[in-house]
Formats: structure tokens, C-alpha cells, sequence
């Protein structure tokens, strides 16, 4: 507050008469009563506007017009081959949807001049050493500005160590791990532009404990190894803060790629459990839901990768009725609320449904809303800090994207946090709901996402100041700061 | 029927159910491996092939009996054409180049089945005769997988019968011990192995199809089941068939019973179990070589 009223300029230039001054008065009483991170989120730097948008109707990802010359380089790095393929489809179909928009609308300027987004698929093959091998061949032949990526936290690991080696910007946008972000793996070339597993777990026991208030038994069912455990502590953790009252009747770990759920589900049966909370993803989400309902298991799970519509429907609508999904791309109180974010949709699903051939005519990739939805936003935001760093310089890049807010398509406000570059934003919680019932979330024609599957209904938003990101204190750059980043 | 005991029961259900497929996969390994001496790593290619094919026969006839009928033969057919068109050609230069060559062709099968269906899963759903669950004294099971464990031990009958009492069973089983011989008997020896050979990739056909209303079907299917069934194999005794039977419901019984009451030691039990056997019995519990 007080860096607001000594700035010079503001007395300079709009002098303020007593009746407005009156006024300024009260509304920064109102900053002050709802916190510094509503503060921040009640006024981005920079947003998303879809008027702005080009004409999308010549935009294929299966023939994607690639830019060459003197552009923006963006390495998206993630699986193009083996059984993950499909991630990388949706990465890359996500960030050259950006770049697309970018690109007809004249690039950006950089550098002095108006550059173009130049997107190359780098195959880290799931593997860490090929991670390494494609990171670094991006930077030294490549030559590229960015790196993004990655589905894994493991994999995210050397990707960030390899942006702190050569000094190149790293985007984390699909990697969830906080422990990315702490004091051993910190690197001050690498932005968190996601959410992370200790904001899913608390935002998930905050939905429990504050606004559901209903079921008090959780089972936690995850993944053995970094990511499962992280978010397993978070919503322990959340349980602790927002909900003490609620009983955890069981915790398991299971190997990744599990194949029987069976013994794990028998326990969940015995142990009296009323949710599952578990962040496994597919294929482990799918054979996990798929045999819990086989076996009569009609718990709801909460999570966060039990959406994908394949799997979905493979249950129907019986079988995925209750289920609780935490997204970073909610919206509460119907998805669509204005003219410009309607039109983005439809551009969108238009060209799904009339040009998009395999594997992008699929049903996943049918709203370019959810994480394919985040995914894009998340983009623009790295592409409108570069536009006001003017430049591509890691380091004009760094000083613009620490403490920068930006609005996405959906109204959010992402903030990232200076010290350790991970994002404050409000996360929503979805309940899944019959077709029937889904116009609540899809309020327009045809008022349902999907017709064979519960999909998002009412959604709750988790205000940021309670599930802010884990800081580690540990770090240096955040010793003295407040959770807020302040 | 208690719940606590019901639980009990319910785990060696599962570890049985589970053993059952394990035991249909690896019945097929154990046969081409063991009796043939090819390191086939192509094999749970053959096994997510056949679950594809199923899909395929199911989203055109919409009958899973068919396609638990027409699914194996199509994938024995592919592994029959492996067979004579390329491992025959390398079996004389041993182990390294029947090794590289069906790497080789599980790559090729991984990528073939990414061109023709795609990378995302693909539904397949239990039969509807096959749906709900059965109650049995406080025993609520699936009929499903029910009916995976009687099918496993019709198709353990079936191969026993075959191998131990006809004239064909005889040959191969001549075959696998001293080849040569067998030949100058008259009996045309690459024709069994092209015989044995298709009927392995039919075992892993089976419990491809069987296992997909279960498992997610996506091109890493093949990795999931791949290792469990090698680990059969080894321990089993290469070649031995009761083995491999034997060993499938001992793993299947050590991942139910270590979830539940050791669960974060439950996923290195088997090999525990692969270690302790190999330790005293390096040719496997039931194997006759090295």
C-alpha cells in the first residue's frame, strides 16, 4: 500500500480530488480486507483477450504451418513415440494452437522486430537420459528460446537442469511435483506456470471439509513414487488444516502400471472408506476405476486424471456419477460467461468437428477445454511475457514473469510467485454430474459435455489465499517472505 | 461367512483370478521358449495384438464370443507367418539373433498398432452375460473373473491333453528332445515348430482377449504383462507347462495376500520368490535344463 500512494507518477499525473480520493481510500481498504493474493489476482498485468484472437478456421494440427527464419523458437519436449505418444499430441496440438493464433496475427515483437513461434517436437521417449540428449540438442542446435514441457516430474527434473546449464527459459506446464521448485532443484530459469500437488491435495480436503462436509472416510490410493506421495501429503495436510474431523481409513502405494487393482480395492471395501482420493493417471486411472466398479467398488474418487472421456465412457454414466475432479481450469457457475470466450470454444470444436483428422478428430481432443484448455493459456501467458519483456533475453524475461499476473480466456488469474516461480491461482472442484445435469458447468447448446458419461457439473473455486503453493523455506530467495510472496 | 474372513477369502479369489491370466500368457511363453529354445520377447506383443483384434471384431459383430474366437487365430496366424518367414531363418545363429529379431517385431507390432487404432485406450466391455457379481456365503466376487479362472484351467486341460495324450503331443515332445532324430523318423520337425509356435501366440491370442474388459487397452499393454510372464517362465521351468501353472498361481497368491498385509513389499515379492527358487533350482521348479 505504501509503494502505491509514494509513487510519484500517480500524484503527477491524475491529481485526486477530495470525493476520489475518498474513494481510493475505501477501495484499498477492500485490497487490504481480502488479502494481498486477491489483491494481486483482482488486477492482472496482462490478459487474455479472445477479440483479439486471429481467424482459426485454416488451423490443422495434422498439417501445422510452421514458421522458419528468424522466430521464437519453442521446444515442446514430452513423449512422441511409445505408448505416451498420446501426450505429446496433446501438448503439441495445445502450444501450436497459440502459436498458430500468434503467428496470423503477426508474431510478436521481439528483439526489435516482429518475430514469429516457431514449434518443434523434441521426443524426450519417457526416458531421462533421452531427456537430457533432446533438451540439450534443442538448446545447442536448435537454438531454441524455450523449453516446455513435460509429462513427468522426474523428466521435468533435467529438463530444468538443462535451462539452469545453458541459461534458457524452462516452462513447467504438466509436471506437477513441488519438490521441482525447492531449495536442491531450484533453478531460477525454470517457471512453474501449473499447479502442484500439495494446491490439488489441500484444494481436494478443502472441497471435503469446507464446503461438501458430507463424507468423513478417505482412503488414499496412489502411485509409488514422487508425484503420488507428494500429492498424498498434500491432502493430508489439507485434511489437517481444513478438515480435523475427517478420518483416513486407509494409504496404499502401488507400482506405476499396475495390473490387478483387485487386492488394493478389497482392502478399500473392508477399510468403511467413503471417497477415494488417489492421483494415479492413466492407464493406471482407467484399470483402476474400470475394476472398482466391476467389483461393486461405487465409491467416488477424488482426483485429478479421472477425466479423460475414453475412459469415461468405458463406465458411463452410472460409473462415473460422484466422481470429484480438482482442475486449474474450472469455472464456477457455467463455463461460458462471455460473448469472447463462447467464440474461443466454438473456433475451437468447429474444427473438430468438421477438419481435424486421426488422432485429433477423437473424443479427446472434442473441447480444448480442461488441461488441453490449460495448456493453451498457459502458453499465451509465456508468449505475452516475452511480448512485454520485448525481448527474448532469459533475463528481460525472468524480471517480467516474477510477481506478473495474467488473466486466461476463463476469467482466472494466475500469479507467479516471485521467490520460487510457482503460480497462486484459485483451483475449482468439479463434481461430476449426469448429461442431464451438466448444463449447470456447459451453459450453452447442447447444455452437456458428454452424452454417454457423468462429466462436470457443480463447481466449487478454491480461493487462492488457501491453497497457496508450497514454499520452501530452505530456499534462499523465499527465507524472508510471506506464503503470498510478499 | 464373517466380513474380516470374507476379506481373507476374497484376497486368494483374486490372487487366483489373477494367477489365471498370468498362467495364460505365460503357458505360451513356456511353450515356445521351453520346448522350441527361442527367446521369443515378441510374445506379449502377440498378447496386445490380439486384445486390438478383439476390439476390432467387437466394434464390427458386437460379440465378444466371437472375438474370444477369432482374435487367437488371427494373432497365431501372424505369429505362424513370424515364424516361417523370419525366426526360422535365424534360429541357427542362437539365442542373440532370435533375440534382436523379435525385438524387432514387437516394435514393429507397437507401431502398427499406434497406425491402425491409434494411442488412445480402447473400451471393451465384460459381457453381458458375464456382468455383476456373484454372492456366495458374504462372498461378493465378479463373474468375470470367475470365469477367467474356469477358462484357464479348460485351456491347462486342453494343452495337457494334447501333449500328454496324443500322437501329436508325443512328436512334439520327441521334437523338443532331440530333433534330429525325430526328423530321420520321418516326421517333418519344422512343421511342429511352426505348429508349437502358432499355438503359443493362440495361448497369449486367449488371454489377450480375455484381459481386456480388465486392462486398458493402449499400445503399452504389452509391457504390463510382458515381465510377470518371463518371471513364470524362468521360475516355472522352461518348457514345463505344470510349472508355469504352478508358479502363475503362487505370484498371483503373493501380490493378493502382500497388498494385504505388506503392502509396500508386495511388488518385489515375486522376485523374491524368482530368487529364492533360482537359488536352489536354477533350472526352475519343475524345469529339466539350464
Amino acid at each position: 500500500m505504501n509503494r502505491l500512494a509514494d509513487d510519484p507518477h500517480t500524484v503527477k499525473e491524475d491529481p485526486m480530488k477530495p470525493p476520489r480520493m475518498a474513494l481510493t481510500l475505501v477501495i484499498f481498504t477492500c485490497l487490504l480486507l481480502f488479502g494481498a493474493a486477491d489483491a494481486l489476482a483482482a488486477a492482472p498485468k496482462a490478459a487474455f483477450d479472445p477479440d483479439k484472437m486471429a481467424d482459426m478456421s485454416d488451423f490443422d494440427p495434422n498439417n501445422p504451418v510452421i514458421p522458419t527464419g528468424d522466430t521464437i523458437k519453442i521446444a515442446v519436449v514430452a513423449s512422441f513415440s511409445g505408448p505416451a505418444a498420446v501426450v505429446g499430441q496433446i501438448y503439441f496440438i495445445s502450444v501450436q494452437w497459440a502459436a498458430h493464433d500468434i503467428n496470423k496475427r503477426g508474431g510478436i515483437m521481439v528483439d526489435g522486430k516482429r518475430k514469429k513461434i516457431e514449434v518443434i517436437k523434441a521426443n524426450h521417449a519417457s526416458t531421462p537420459a533421452e531427456t537430457k540428449k533432446v533438451a540439450e540438442r534443442m538448446v545447442l542446435q536448435e537454438k531454441v528460446h524455450v523449453l516446455w514441457g513435460t509429462d513427468g516430474s522426474h523428466l521435468m527434473k533435467v529438463i530444468n537442469q538443462v535451462a539452469d546449464k545453458y541459461k534458457v527459459i524452462a516452462q513447467t506446464t504438466a509436471a506437477l511435483s513441488d519438490e521441482l521448485y525447492d531449495e536442491t532443484s531450484f533453478s531460477r530459469y525454470s517457471f512453474m506456470s501449473s499447479f502442484s500437488t500439495d494446491q490439488i491435495g489441500r484444494a481436494a480436503a478443502y472441497h471435503y471439509g469446507k464446503v461438501r462436509k458430507k463424507e468423513k472416510k478417505f482412503y488414499i490410493l496412489g502411485q509409488d513414487y514422487l508425484f503420488g506421495h507428494s500429492l498424498a501429503d498434500g491432502f493430508k495436510k489439507g485434511l489437517k488444516e481444513y478438515y480435523p474431523e475427517a478420518e483416513l481409513v486407509g494409504e496404499d502405494y502401488h507400482p506405476l502400471f499396475m495390473k490387478d487393482f483387485a487386492p488394493y480395492l478389497q482392502k478399500v471395501k473392508a477399510s468403511g472408506a467413503e471417497v477415494i482420493f488417489t492421483g494415479d493417471w492413466i492407464p493406471d486411472a482407467e484399470n483402476l476405476l474400470v475394476q472398482a466398479r466391476q467389483m461393486g467398488v461405487t465409491l467416488p474418487f477424488a482426483n485429478i486424471f479421472l477425466d479423460e472421456p475414453n475412459m469415461l465412457h468405458r463406465v458411463g454414466v452410472d460409473g462415473t456419477t460422484g466422481l470429484v475432479h480438482v482442475s486449474q481450469y474450472g469455472s464456477e457457475g457455467g463455463f461460458f460467461k462471455t460473448p469472447g470466450q463462447i467464440k474461443a470454444y466454438k473456433a475451437w470444436n468447429t474444427l473438430w468437428k468438421t477438419k481435424w483428422g486421426p488422432p485429433y478428430n477423437t473424443r479427446l481432443y472434442e473441447h480444448g477445454t480442461g488441461n488441453i484448455g490449460s495448456y493453451i493459456q498457459q502458453t499465451y501467458w509465456l508468449l505475452s511475457v516475452m511480448e512485454r519483456a520485448g525481448s527474448t533475453d532469459p533475463e528481460k524475461i525472468i524480471k517480467v514473469w516474477e510477481s506478473d499476473s495474467y488473466q486466461l480466456l476463463n476469467g482466472k488469474v494466475l500469479t507467479m510467485r516471485a521467490c520460487d516461480h510457482k503460480v497462486i491461482q484459485d483451483l475449482h472442484v468439479e463434481e461430476y454430474v449426469a448429461p442431464a445435469k451438466q448444463r449447470e458447468s456447459f451453459n450453452i447448446a447442447p447444455y452437456f459435455w458428454y452424452e454417454g458419461t457423468a462429466s462436470v457439473g457443480p463447481t466449487v473455486m478454491v480461493p487462492a489465499k488457501s491453497v497457496l503453493p508450497k514454499m520452501d523455506r530452505a530456499l534462499a530467495r523465499c527465507k524472508d517472505k510471506s506464503e503470498a510472496g510478499e | 461367512m464373517d466380513p474380516t474372513t470374507a476379506m481373507y477369502v476374497a484376497q486368494g479369489v483374486h490372487g487366483l483370478a489373477y494367477g489365471m491370466l498370468l498362467f495364460l500368457v505365460a503357458s505360451g511363453l513356456t511353450m515356445v521358449f521351453g520346448m522350441m529354445g527361442i527367446l521369443n520377447i515378441a510374445h506379449a506383443s502377440f498378447f496386445m495384438l490380439s486384445a486390438y483384434f478383439s476390439y476390432q471384431v467387437l466394434a464390427v459383430f458386437g460379440s465378444f464370443w466371437l472375438a474370444l474366437l477369432v482374435a487367437p487365430v488371427v494373432a497365431a496366424a501372424f505369429g505362424v507367418l513370424c515364424e516361417r518367414l523370419l525366426l526360422r531363418r535365424v534360429h541357427a545363429f542362437g539365442h542373440m539373433g532370435e533375440l534382436i529379431l523379435t525385438v524387432g517385431i514387437s516394435l514393429v507390432i507397437l507401431e502398427g498398432v499406434k497406425v491402425f487404432w491409434g494411442t488412445e485406450s480402447l473400451p471393451i466391455h465384460v459381457p453381458t452375460i458375464l456382468e455383476g457379481r456373484l454372492a456366495l456365503g458374504g462372498l461378493d466376487y465378479p463373474v468375470y473373473r470367475l470365469f477367467v479362472i474356469g477358462l484357464a484351467l479348460v485351456v491347462l486341460g486342453l494343452l495337457a491333453a494334447l501333449l500328454y495324450t496324443t500322437r501329436l503331443g508325443t512328436v512334439v515332445r520327441a521334437a523338443v528332445s532331440d530333433a534330429g532324430m525325430v526328423n530321420a523318423l520321418g516326421v517333418n520337425v519344422p512343421l511342429v515348430f511352426m505348429l508349437v509356435f502358432g499355438t503359443g501366440t493362440w495361448l497369449a491370442g486367449v488371454a489377450g482377449v480375455v484381459i481386456a474388459p480388465i486392462l486398458t487397452v493402449y499400445p503399452g499393454l504389452a509391457d504390463q504383462m510382458g515381465m510377470d510372464a518371463f518371471v513364470v517362465v524362468v521360475t516355472g521351468g522352461l518348457g514345463s507347462l505344470w510349472g508355469a501353472f504352478l508358479v502363475s498361481i503362487i505370484l498371483g497368491e503373493l501380490n493378493s495376500y502382500g497388498v494385504q498385509f505388506v503392502s509396500q513389499l508386495a511388488p518385489v515379492l515375486m522376485f523374491v520368490f524368482m530368487a529364492i527358487v533360482l537359488a536352489f533350482r536354477p533350472m526352475g521348479l519343475f524345469g529339466e535344463r539350464e
